[in-house]
């Protein structure tokens, strides 16, 4: 049972995560492959001012959205001016340019020896620190997360998204200003994508560079594919497949290192085989 | 003593294996036209199979060292009849392939370390027993000087078969006009097939140099790509020979970068050069 | 009094000079046609109208005050100007309702954000949708609807967005029969109501037809201009066209 809910939190984070980079993927068509970055800033940002500030988390996870916000910002104004190819290349750069900012800023982030004794959540005396009541704290968000990407979805504002997925310049002769729309959209998802950091900071109490890496952000984008483009359900249910599809080789009696490994075997054929046979994905309505 | 005569040294170098890993990148990209992300992965795998037949069966290097770049071309070629075929014969967009691309990236590269595990090797007979050449007091090891020697060898190969055979007009065609190089005659599809066992062969040998200049580890497809990627870029984007200048001004920035800050920004460096150029100067140095 | 002009309006593509130097004005309420031969700059024109490409030099006037040497796409609305694509430019992976739809909508990042579409927009996006018949089509997505379908789509996203200057970028080209009669029955509706209609056309009999007024350009510059008739005939023109 413990296991099982550990597998769950571990769900509901990559779903926070896909969730986020869909609004991206799926509704600007944008092949962003620097997920795991605003994963990483909110993961930092709230291990730094909870051990080092004694921030309450709650408070934190905003700092950390803010924060990944802000740099989101910054990043988005010279993302938006690649597109295609050019756009998930320089992403890519964004992506080692972050990791190697927390592998080398020691004196912040420690370096490669990472930050260790983050606490858990707690908030009027309720205290978070059993995984079960934790993972209720994570599917909150969850629900929150999925809730504010539908209503993004539903609105007029998702629409032009969808518009400037297919045709940029037509859309912008009706009178969008499409720089403004992908921006926003943008900080919107790496601040969402700071809150999944924040739920794995404080999860696993310890972090390190090596989970920020572009790996990562393959993975990221490998259940958002698997999911399929423009569905939030897609998200979810392609984060709950990619995180418990590898726990089974565990069960085949594969060794840790040797199922670490296997797990990017897999999702990295999945997007092959996607791409080949099935590139919108289990219930994706956009394809690439 | 003074640095610069080594740092211009280690810049030639490192400007060299980069001028050979955009040779082939560009090559292939200047035929096929999207961003073949497997590249790198296609280059750690020549120097595994190095690695597999001189240190682990104790075959001598002048058998084991063309067998890996023979075992690279054929990856290459293996992955572009399988896969980007296919896809290509689908009229897929470019963002299909290059996320099929990155989806073997990551498949390979996590094979490679289930095999030979994810440690760092090398592939020089000893680790202290090379010579060392004294040049303007700085110096240069033995491998450091075949390194030079092949980028200009692999240059001036290139250009031979490129400019004055029939297959490199053929070649030109195909990067021009796929479709009238097909009305001409040409046989685009074997073409193609040759330019991905050439440019993922040259790229096998760039992977077999690091490996006995430094080191291998699995891992390491995604730097050497990128590198690849990003003196191409720099120099101007399927311009083969753009490249070899962007790989030297790459070579520089990155030795020179690193002088007075930490070794450990190297790739952050790197990527600011790629982004400063996609902003400011997005068709490179020369244009194709 | 015109609604657009140009002033010594100048874009080179690699040094090809696909307008040049060109002066001409639309007049309110009138349906002007840009004739020429292919190649002789009448899309860069529309281009350069609507912002798509940048202006390489001169200027363009709109209503007579309004001085730009440059444009951008997206402010291109304020202005009351609208167009269609010579390549038919739609949202493909989108419904058609929603093809409408998008057009109707609010612009600001915010406003839109907080809103999804009205009974009004409803309203507007099926009269139209009805008016060029594709009305029944409004679930299906745009990428599977018939080459004239997809032109009629454009021609409905251009009557909801009631902007008062119209660019239609060969909108007669491959059209059957039917369908082309309701897009010739919609120019000529849109000039009853006081729009201002700007035609891209090969189609000689529809340009005699429904034109006002005529410019004929020619390797980006003008060749000739006024009433439909008189300038059709002229030899010059002819072999303009014949030389091609």
């Amino acid at each position: 049972m413990p296991y099982v809910i550990h597998l769950l939190i571990m769900v509901s984070i990559y779903s926070i995560l896909a969730l986020s980079l869909n609004l991206v993927v799926g509704f600007t068509g944008l092949v962003f492959v620097a997920a795991a970055a605003f994963f990483g800033i909110g993961a930092y940002v709230t291990a730094i001012v909870m051990t080092s500030f004694g921030f309450n988390f709650f408070l934190a996870c905003i700092v950390g959205a803010l924060f990944s916000a802000l740099i989101a910002f910054a990043i988005g104004a010279v993302l938006s001016k690649f597109r295609g190819d050019y756009y998930t290349l320089a992403s890519v750069g964004f992506n080692i340019i972050i990791y190697s900012v927390f592998l080398n800023w020691q004196t912040v982030t420690r370096g490669p020896l990472g930050i260790p004794g983050i606490p858990r959540p707690s908030i009027f005396g309720l205290s978070f620190s059993d995984n079960f009541s934790f993972l209720i704290l994570a599917s909150l968000l969850v629900i929150l997360v999925f809730l504010a990407c539908r209503f993004i979805e539903q609105s007029s504002f998702g629409r032009v998204l969808r518009a400037i997925r297919e045709d940029e310049k037509a859309v912008s002769v009706f009178g969008y200003e499409v720089l403004y729309f992908k921006l926003a959209t943008f900080v919107v998802a790496a601040a969402f994508s700071a809150f999944a950091g924040s739920l794995y900071a404080s999860y696993i109490t310890f972090i390190d560079p090596s989970t920020f890496f572009v790996n990562e952000s393959i993975f990221i984008l490998a259940v958002v594919i698997l999911g399929g483009l423009a569905s939030n359900r897609g998200a979810v249910l392609g984060a709950a497949v990619l995180v418990l599809l590898p726990e089974a080789l565990r069960f085949v009696g594969f060794p840790p290192d040797i199922a670490a490994q296997m797990r990017q075997v897999v999702y990295g054929l999945l997007l092959v085989i996607l791409m080949m046979y099935r590139p919108q994905g289990l219930m994706g309505e956009y394809k690439l | 003593m003074d640095i610069l005569p080594q740092l211009i040294l280690n810049s030639l170098i490192a400007g060299s294996i980069y001028a050979i890993l955009a040779l082939g990148f560009n090559l292939i990209f200047s035929t096929v036209n999207f961003f073949d992300l497997s590249y790198g992965a296609v280059a750690v795998i020549g120097a595994y199979a190095v690695f597999y037949f001189s240190k682990l069966l104790g075959w001598p290097l002048f058998v084991a060292v063309p067998l890996g770049v023979l075992i690279s071309g054929t990856i290459g070629f293996l992955l572009y009849t399988s896969v980007y075929r296919r896809l290509r014969m689908r009229r897929s967009s470019n963002t299909v392939l290059l996320v099929a691309s990155l989806g073997v990236l990551t498949a390979l590269q996590a094979l490679l370390a289930i095999f030979f595990s994810s440690q760092f090797q090398t592939l020089s007979a000893t680790s202290s027993g090379e010579r060392l050449f004294s040049l303007f007091s700085g110096s240069i090891t033995e491998t450091q000087v075949i390194i030079l020697l092949t980028a200009v060898a692999v240059l001036l190969g290139l250009a031979f078969v490129l400019k004055l055979t029939l297959f490199g007009k053929a070649v030109k065609a195909v990067g021009d006009d796929e479709e009238v190089a097909k009305i001409v005659g040409i046989n685009t599809d074997k073409i193609i097939g040759k330019v991905f066992f050439i440019g993922s062969a040259i790229a096998g040998l760039a992977a077999i140099l690091v490996g006995f200049d430094t080191g291998i580890e699995p891992i390491m497809g995604l730097p050497l790509l990128l590198k690849g990627v990003i003196a191409s870029i720099v120099g101007g984007i399927g311009n083969v020979y753009g490249g070899v200048a962007g790989a030297f001004l790459l070579g520089f920035v990155e030795n020179f970068g690193i002088w007075k800050i930490s070794g450990e920004w190297k790739d952050a460096i790197a990527f600011a050069v790629l982004i400063l150029f996609l902003v400011f100067r997005p068709q490179g140095i020369f244009k194709k | 009094m015109p609604i657009i002009e140009t002033k010594h309006l100048y874009k080179h593509f690699d040094g090809v000079r696909a307008v040049d130097h060109l002066s001409v004005a639309f007049e309110k309420g009138q349906i002007t046609s840009v004739v020429g031969p292919n190649g002789s700059g009448k899309s860069t024109l529309v281009n350069l109208l609507t912002g798509m490409i940048p202006v390489d030099g001169g200027e363009i006037v709109v209503a007579g005050s309004v001085r730009f040497t440059k444009i951008k796409s997206h402010e291109v609305k304020d202005y009351g100007i609208t167009r269609t694509f010579q390549d038919v430019r739609l949202f493909e992976q989108m419904p058609v309702l929603d093809n409408v739809l998008v057009v109707l909508t609010e612009r600001g990042v915010f406003a839109s954000l907080f809103e999804k579409h009205s009974p009004y927009h409803l309203e507007k996006a099926e009269e139209v949708l009805r008016r060029v018949g594709l009305w029944g089509k409004r679930h299906e997505l745009a990428l599977g609807l018939s080459y004239g379908q997809r032109k009629l789509l454009e021609i409905a996203r251009v009557l909801a967005t009631d902007a008062d200057t119209i660019l239609l970028d060969e909108p007669f080209a491959g059209l059957f029969p039917e369908m082309l009669k309701v897009v010739v029955d919609i120019c000529k509706e849109l000039k009853v109501k006081g729009k201002t209609l700007i035609l891209i056309e090969h189609n000689m009999d529809l340009i005699r037809e429904l034109s006002d007024h005529i410019y004929v350009l020619d390797a980006g510059k003008l060749l000739a201009e006024g009433k439909p008739q008189s300038v059709l005939a002229r030899r010059d023109v002819i072999e303009a066209y014949l030389g091609e």
